[in-house]
């Protein structure tokens, strides 16, 4: 049943995306071959590279030469290359870089780039066919002035973090997988007290987190929020009004609960300090309990069983909140900041938008996600399947990277099948188990401010957050007590400017997706 | 007028050597000192990258008031006042400290080792620093709880106790600069004349009385030049330190205003309002020096310039 | 009672000796001049009375108290220094006051001893100077009243004048010379400048090599200097020093010097030493341009004529030794260019062993 579901979704999302209309004439854009110029920047390739084999099969398939002509390639912060290549005034025909979001939609009314709503609807039909699918997506990547100015990269697959247990630990204490918040409690408070490791020492952390926010996302279970996004601290909507996570009662009572939780050494002491290597750390100590990350590399854990014994990290369903509801609030946001864009002065823009449109068509979209076929995958079946050397050669993804395939600074569409193909047997159970019970729910994507909104947020948001972070961090340490302070955090929120964000950020968000 | 320009000439003419061991130093000067003071107008600018500097509209003020309006601004401003006052009450006299104690080693062997012993700090990245303060703070496993642990004490999470983030903060940056600081000092301390010494020897003085009245005075000029120098910088704290230590919990007493910028930066690259602190504080600096070098001048008759 | 003795006095630098077991006894109030070349062991030897070095071996009194390992300040004596070691960041006043200071002596008796020094040195109205706004002279003057404030058993000076100039060094010496006549504290003073050793000292001790090699007082070095090497270091010019073999019967000792047969006294050492190299030396003051009677004459030619005023020296030379007569000059040098004969009274003349280089000396200086 669960394997049928995975297909199912596979097979959906393939056939969504296969064009209705498609030349059928071949995918050659111009019968001469055609040059354009492209800055291509990402920390992992910090230029583009011609020989790329992806790139080599492209041209053939396109007659368009890409030359490169990245600015920055001596430093892996794509902000400061893009600021670089802006400061520069020359840009050139394609600009590709991650976080370009902000990017175009500062520089884009300012003529930095060139507006692809036209072209996309005269002479993309496969970009045309995606973005009518998902009209959230297009109104996300709309900025302030109506138009789109860059393609992004669109990531497949919803599933970003899990909750995660040590099922053995559990079963050991003679417990059941928690299903609501009391029941979680229990489990936390017999792992804390229980020496689930059986080392005569008390030294099990029953929560744990790489990053101390994942912390704050336990609020969900007391029906609070804590972002509306990808990224932490985002605001977050629901029925088209915006709102942030911090200000909410259900935020409240879920810090309240966190803060006792903190204080009685359910949750791990050293939450804000210990930072990102303490999964590690903590799992193959055996000491951590549980905690909420990704899907794959904590599934990957497993393979710590080898060296102790019962050892069965898994994924499993977001517990019941207070109210009975049980959410999951992280998951792969549908597009990314990431992607590329057409500079203000090209002098080809219907040839390049074509070729923006190639790596969405059935060739392309096969070419980007998968590699050359015959080199790294095959078709069995119709459907492209990476042959058995290739997945034993490595990291899938990052050698996806060196022969220019699933690069993050390129619009094109993902095809999950490519991440399914090398996913971790625990991990693909774990997202069956979330697929089943529907635990997602909706993101926000993002406004695109103009000028006036911009000043508004810029001047309020970053003294806004620093606020609430300081706040939040003080009531889980015990050295505040949120009740206590409620209306007087209420007032500073407001003093602090947070109705003028939220004033201009639901003007933008009524504007861009009404 | 004209005479003097001809006699610029002819002195260039006859002196060209010394006018071309010149260059180097006043071309550096104007590349990476002078023409960068040309986007400080960007602290008066909507600056916008793709316009330019030329092409962006001026906005006045707007920018100095956006900050002064920010109690976090405020607030960072004071901390930063606090951390640079209290590093420089602590940190200052470390180094000179350190100086005088190697002065007094005899033997060279153990001097040596001693040195680079406190030398060595300096040359470690600052995340490995922040690692190591980390890790000597954390609660469960660190050598700080562990110590207190022994007197009875409960271990105390430091790094999200606003109350010892300075403490911490200044006492890992002595840790670190203080040994190299010293250097400094040493080669001050060594240039005094030993026959001050062996005259105060004779008249009958202690190492202690020696090290008072004769070593300290001697590199008093010194002292005065690197406090000088110093209060220049009162507002330039090594934030990448301040952002791996600091927490959400210990901004109240651990945010400094490039710690402000830094973050605000991040939320939509404002170069103008980053400039605008920027500029802020190379002023407030600028006058702080002037005040110093002048009061330096008349009380102890030495100063920069 | 505050005389110095050292016996047997020893400096080592690890395996080398410096100091070679220098016997030296210094008179209460004696004002005694340590002179040689620079390497010699005078400043060492200087240090070690100080107690600035230690003293490898051999036995130090001051006063009669054995003070081998007595700290320096407890010594009893003070110091002045070559470069003067004043403190810059301190005034004049309180730069004489320092070691005082240092020893707790109270406020009222500091004032009134430094406004004394002060005024003994001329310093009174400078008491508020730092050095840095002094004169050499002035510093110079301020670092013996340092050393005077103190009423030390003992001063010693390590080159305390050859920072200044020439004019001042004159001025500067006929001061230390007073005040040694006033305060009568036994002084030890090093030098390298013989005019310093010959004007100050009761006693001048000429060191080589970490050795004495002469003790005396100035006109005895002068005259009777003991080896060729005092002879060359006490007097200006020194001594002209004449390789030559003696010639003759006892009666009429002589020697060729350049082609001339100069008489040599009549030595008891000479006595039947014909044939025997030996070192003639003739002091510049000895050597005479008219004629007297039993004199040796000795014809040269003239190089150089150096005027100094009342006397002039005359640069010749004997065979291609260099030759220095000083004559004086009664106001007129031009009589001078016409000298071709120089006479030498035989008894004027000192004859040393050629190969030791130590005097044969007269009969009568026993």
């Amino acid at each position: 049943m669960k394997k049928l579901t995975i297909t199912a979704l596979a097979l959906a999302s393939t056939m969504m995306t296969t064009p209705v209309l498609a030349d059928g004439h071949g995918s050659k854009i111009v019968d001469e071959p055609l040059e354009l110029t492209i800055h291509m920047h990402h920390k992992r390739y910090t230029s583009y590279d011609e020989d790329w084999p992806v790139e080599q099969t492209a041209r053939e398939m396109t007659n368009i030469h890409l030359k490169n002509k990245t600015f920055g390639s001596n430093t892996p912060q794509s902000d400061e290359a893009i600021n670089l290549l802006l400061a520069s005034g020359q840009l050139p025909d394609i600009i590709g870089t991650s976080r370009i979001r902000d990017v175009v939609n500062q520089y884009g009314p300012q003529g930095a780039f060139t507006p692809l709503n036209d072209l996309i609807e005269e002479h993309a039909p496969h970009m045309k066919a995606y973005f009518d699918s998902h009209p959230d997506v297009k109104s996300a990547i709309t900025s302030s002035d109506g138009n789109m100015y860059y393609i992004p990269y669109l990531p497949d697959g919803k599933y970003g973090r899990a909750y995660f247990i040590r099922y053995d630990w559990v079963e050991k204490l003679g417990l059941e997988i928690p299903n609501n918040v009391d029941e979680l409690k229990t489990v936390l408070e017999a792992f804390r007290d229980g020496d689930p490791n059986g080392n005569g020492k008390k030294d099990e952390v029953p929560y744990f987190a790489r990053q101390w926010e994942e912390l704050i996302r336990l609020v969900t279970l007391w029906d609070g929020r804590s972002s509306g996004s990808d990224t932490y601290h985002d605001y977050y909507v629901t029925d088209g009004k915006l709102a942030h996570p911090y200000a909410g009662e259900g935020y409240r009572e879920g810090i309240k609960n966190l803060a006792e939780w903190y204080a009685e050494g359910l949750i791990d002491a050293e939450i804000f300090t210990r930072g990102s290597s303490s999964r590690e750390f903590l799992l193959s100590e055996n000491m951590g309990g549980m905690t909420h990350d990704w899907f794959a590399s904590t599934s990957g854990y497993n393979r710590l069983s080898a060296d102790i014994e019962g050892f069965s990290f898994k994924a499993f369903a977001p517990p019941a909140s207070i109210s009975g509801k049980r959410i999951e609030e992280h998951r792969r946001i549908p597009f990314k900041p990431d992607g590329w864009a057409m500079g203000g002065t090209n002098e080809h823009p219907v040839e390049t938008i074509k070729y923006f449109d190639f790596w969405f068509s059935p060739e392309g979209r096969d070419l980007v996600n998968f590699g050359v076929e015959g080199a790294q995958y095959t078709l069995v079946d119709g459907e492209p399947q990476f042959t058995q050397e290739f997945l034993d050669a490595g990291p899938v993804n990052s050698s996806l990277y060196q022969i220019g395939a699933q690069l993050h600074a390129r619009g094109y569409f993902q095809d999950y099948e490519y991440e399914k193909q090398w996913s971790n047997e625990f991990a693909l159970e774990g997202i069956a188990l979330y697929d089943e019970g529907d635990y997602l729910i909706d993101q926000f994507l993002g406004v695109s401010l103009n000028a006036d909104e911009q000043k508004v947020y810029d001047k309020y948001n970053a003294q806004l957050r620093t606020y609430m972070l300081e706040r939040q961090q003080a009531w889980i340490l015990g050295t505040g007590d949120v009740e206590a302070d409620w209306a007087d955090y209420q007032a500073q929120l407001e003093n602090r400017g947070y109705s003028k964000v939220l004033e201009v950020m639901q003007a933008a968000y009524d504007r861009q997706y009404n | 007028m004209q005479k003097k320009l001809a006699w610029f000439l002819q002195h260039m003419r006859r002196e060209w050597q010394i006018y071309v061991l010149l260059a180097p130093t006043i071309i550096w000067f104007i590349l990476f000192l002078y023409k960068p003071m040309y986007g400080l107008q960007i602290a008066f600018k909507d600056y916008s990258i793709f316009r330019g500097i030329a092409g962006s509209p001026w906005v006045g003020f707007e920018h100095f008031q956006t900050l002064f309006e920010s109690d976090t601004f405020v607030r960072a401003l004071k901390n930063t006042v606090i951390i640079s006052a209290l590093s420089m009450m602590f940190g200052f006299p470390m180094p000179i400290i350190l100086a005088l104690m190697f002065n007094e080693i005899l033997n060279q062997t153990y001097k040596k080792t001693a040195q680079t012993l406190v030398y060595l700090p300096h040359f470690i990245s600052t995340v490995i620093i922040a690692g190591i303060v980390v890790t000597a703070f954390s609660p469960s496993a660190g050598i700080v709880n562990t110590i207190i642990g022994w007197f009875g004490i409960e271990p105390i999470y430091f790094l999200t106790k606003p109350e010892w983030f300075r403490p911490i903060f200044i006492g890992s940056g002595i840790w670190q600069e203080a040994g190299f600081s010293s250097i400094v000092f040493l080669a001050a301390i060594a240039g005094v004349n030993p026959s001050l010494y062996e005259s105060a020897v004779v008249d009958g003085a202690s190492r202690w009385q020696m090290m008072w009245k004769i070593t300290l005075p001697s590199i008093m000029p010194t002292i005065i030049i690197m406090l000088i120098i110093r209060i220049g910088n009162i507002l330039e704290i090594g934030f990448e330190l301040v952002i791996l230590l600091y927490q959400p919990a210990t901004y109240q007493t651990a945010d400094v205003i490039n710690t402000f910028i830094y973050r605000q930066g991040l939320q939509g690259g404002q170069y103008d309002v980053a400039a605008a602190a920027g500029l802020f504080n190379a002023v407030v600096a600028f006058v702080l020096v002037m005040t110093a070098n002048t009061i330096s001048r008349r009380v102890s008759r030495t100063s920069l310039w | 009672m505050s005389g110095v003795v050292l016996d047997k006095i020893v400096k080592r630098y690890g395996a080398a000796q410096v100091v070679h077991g220098i016997d030296l006894q210094i008179e209460p109030q004696e004002f005694v001049v340590l002179v040689g070349p620079s390497g010699c062991g005078k400043s060492t030897t200087l240090r070690m009375i100080a107690g600035l070095e230690e003293i490898s071996d051999g036995n130090l009194t001051i006063a009669d108290r054995h003070v081998n390992n007595v700290a320096p300040k407890d010594r009893d004596v003070a110091m002045v220094f070559q470069n003067y070691a004043l403190y810059p960041h301190l005034n004049v006043a309180e730069n004489i006051a320092f070691g005082l200071r240092i020893r707790k002596v109270k406020k009222p008796e500091i004032a009134k001893s430094v406004s004394e020094v002060a005024e003994i040195l001329g310093l009174t109205d400078y008491l508020d100077r730092r050095p840095a706004d002094l004169s050499g002279g002035q510093r110079q003057r301020v670092a013996m009243g340092r050393a005077i404030v103190r009423h030390p058993e003992v001063f010693l000076f390590d080159e305390p004048l050859s920072n200044l100039d020439a004019k001042l060094r004159t001025q500067m010496r006929a001061e230390i010379k007073r005040l040694h006549k006033r305060l009568g504290v036994t002084s030890i003073y090093v030098t390298h400048d013989q005019v310093e050793a010959m004007t100050l000292a009761d006693r001048i001790v000429v060191m080589r090599d970490g050795r004495i090699e002469q003790i005396g007082r100035p006109m005895d070095l002068f005259n009777n200097p003991v080896n060729t090497f005092v002879a060359g270091f006490i007097g200006s010019p020194p001594m002209n020093q004449l390789t030559a073999v003696v010639e003759g019967g006892d009666d009429a000792p002589f020697a060729t010097l350049g082609e001339t047969k100069v008489k040599l006294p009549k030595l008891p050492q000479l006595q039947g030493q014909a044939g025997r190299k030996v070192v003639v030396g003739i002091r510049p003051e000895h050597a005479l341009i008219t004629p007297v009677d039993g004199a040796s004459a000795i014809p040269l030619d003239l190089d150089l004529v150096e005027t100094l005023g009342s006397e002039a020296l005359l640069h010749t030379h004997v065979g291609d030794t260099p030759f220095v007569i000083k004559t004086e000059t009664h106001g007129d040098i031009d009589h001078l260019y016409d000298v071709d004969k120089v006479y030498i009274n035989a008894e004027k003349i000192k004859v040393f062993d050629a190969e030791t280089g130590d005097v044969f000396a007269h009969p009568t200086q026993g």
